[in-house]
């Protein structure tokens, strides 16, 4: 049986065509948002009271995963500059304190042809939703409020749009390495203590001395006026920080 | 001129097997791990070079007491050193130089904490790095260059029939 040259050729062609489509080798990469046991299980401010949350929406969109080389400096102030880029497209309005107390991670979105490596940045935006119960804000939080006997049920409502720009998820274990056939996750976390401090931590902590507390909301502050998004770091990867820039 | 037909001719009166062996062989040899013998000389170094690190918060606080977890650069999902950071934040380790490469430190403390990368050796990318060539893409180069050969000797058949 004699196989004619053109075939031959041909048969090399259709491979090396299917290489150069292929485009390597592929995982999964999954996008988790947490907001941690601040948001599942409520927790007491740096003032005293003791906040429970209902709903925590928050609208994510541009984002996307990168692997860098050297790995991002979140204090350069610079953009990331990768060499291997994974994208989400749309808009996400992720409820933070969906589910018990228990409740894992909330996965925001998947892709499922990354490409193997280490994706050691990620970056996004949070932006006012256009539909749903978040309508017209970036971040709207409800729920309970109790302090000497004095029960406050709240909505906070914050309207700026930022742009986080994160290094490399900070944990107990490393994430973002994919291999081929594997599963790799990311996840964008927010700190709400950032925001209304920690009674548990000395009054004079950096962390509460940033943070604004309850209180003003107690006495009917418009969170426009008691917290800048830019100054609050409630964003992370794991306890990793990020750059934040703000409209 | 007459050398360069000569070749042409040579790979269009190859038959398949000949063309599957040529292909064979040539994946063969870029697959081949190459040693190069000469004089038989062993040269072998330690190197010991202490590594420093100083964690503090932005404010300049030392993170001290901050959990410490040195990476080495070929394996970055399993701790090579755990320790603690002392109380002005310093933690100290000495790298083995047998894994060059970009040694990753994470210190941690109290819901906070930051990585930084340290280069050891002169092999400085990293582990997980998709640097150079796969097996996978030398084989589609070498693809890349037998079907050049081919397509040029199918080009020139067609033309001395015509």
């Amino acid at each position: 049986m004699k196989f004619p040259i053109p075939v031959i050729a041909l048969s090399i062609l259709a491979v090396v065509l299917a290489g150069c489509a292929g485009g390597g080798a592929t995982g999964k990469l999954q996008f988790y948002a947490n907001g941690e046991d601040f948001v599942r299980q409520g927790f007491v401010s740096k003032d005293g009271w003791s906040i429970s949350f209902d709903h925590v929406y928050i609208t994510l969109s541009d984002i996307a995963a990168y692997q860098t080389e050297p790995p991002y400096d979140t204090s350069s102030g610079t953009g990331i500059d990768a060499k291997t880029e994974v994208a989400l497209d749309g808009v996400y309005t992720i409820d933070l304190a969906e589910g018990g107390e228990d409740a894992p991670p909330i996965m925001v979105a998947e892709v499922s042809d990354a490409s193997v490596g280490h994706y050691n940045a990620i970056s996004w935006e949070i932006s006012p939703a256009s539909s749903g119960p978040a309508a017209g804000h970036s971040l709207v939080m409800t729920g309970t409020a109790e302090k000497d006997g004095q029960s406050i049920d709240f909505t906070i409502n914050i309207d700026e749009e930022c742009e986080y720009l994160c290094g490399e998820y900070v944990g107990d274990v490393r994430k973002g390495i994919l291999k081929e056939g594997d599963t790799a996750e990311l996840e964008m976390t927010f700190h709400f203590d950032h925001i209304f401090g920690d009674g548990e931590l000395p009054q004079d902590d950096e962390l509460n001395l940033a943070a604004v507390g309850f209180q003003p909301f107690a006495d009917g502050a418009d969170a426009a006026g008691v917290i800048n998004m830019a100054d609050m770091h409630l964003v992370h990867v794991g306890e990793g920080h990020c750059h934040c820039a703000c409209e | 001129m007459h050398k360069e037909n000569n070749y042409i001719v040579f790979i269009i009166k190859l038959k398949w097997q000949s063309v599957i062996a040529a292909i064979a062989i040539t994946m063969a040899f870029l697959f081949m791990p190459m040693e190069v013998h000469a004089h038989g000389v062993n040269i072998n170094y330690t190197s010991n070079v202490e590594v420093e690190i100083i964690a503090t918060y932005d404010s300049g606080t030392p993170m001290a007491g901050a959990q410490v977890a040195v990476y080495a650069p070929d394996d970055p999902t399993t701790p090579w050193l755990t320790g603690i950071c002392d109380g002005e934040g310093r933690f100290s380790f000495t790298p083995d130089t047998a894994r060059p490469g970009i040694w990753d430190v994470q210190v941690r403390l109290a819901g906070h904490g930051g990585m930084i990368h340290i280069p050891v050796g002169g092999d400085t990318t990293t582990a997980d790095g998709q640097g150079g060539f796969s097996h996978l893409q030398i084989g589609i180069m070498s693809a890349c260059v037998i079907w050049g050969s081919i397509g040029t000797a199918l080009y020139f058949s067609k033309r001395r029939k015509t």
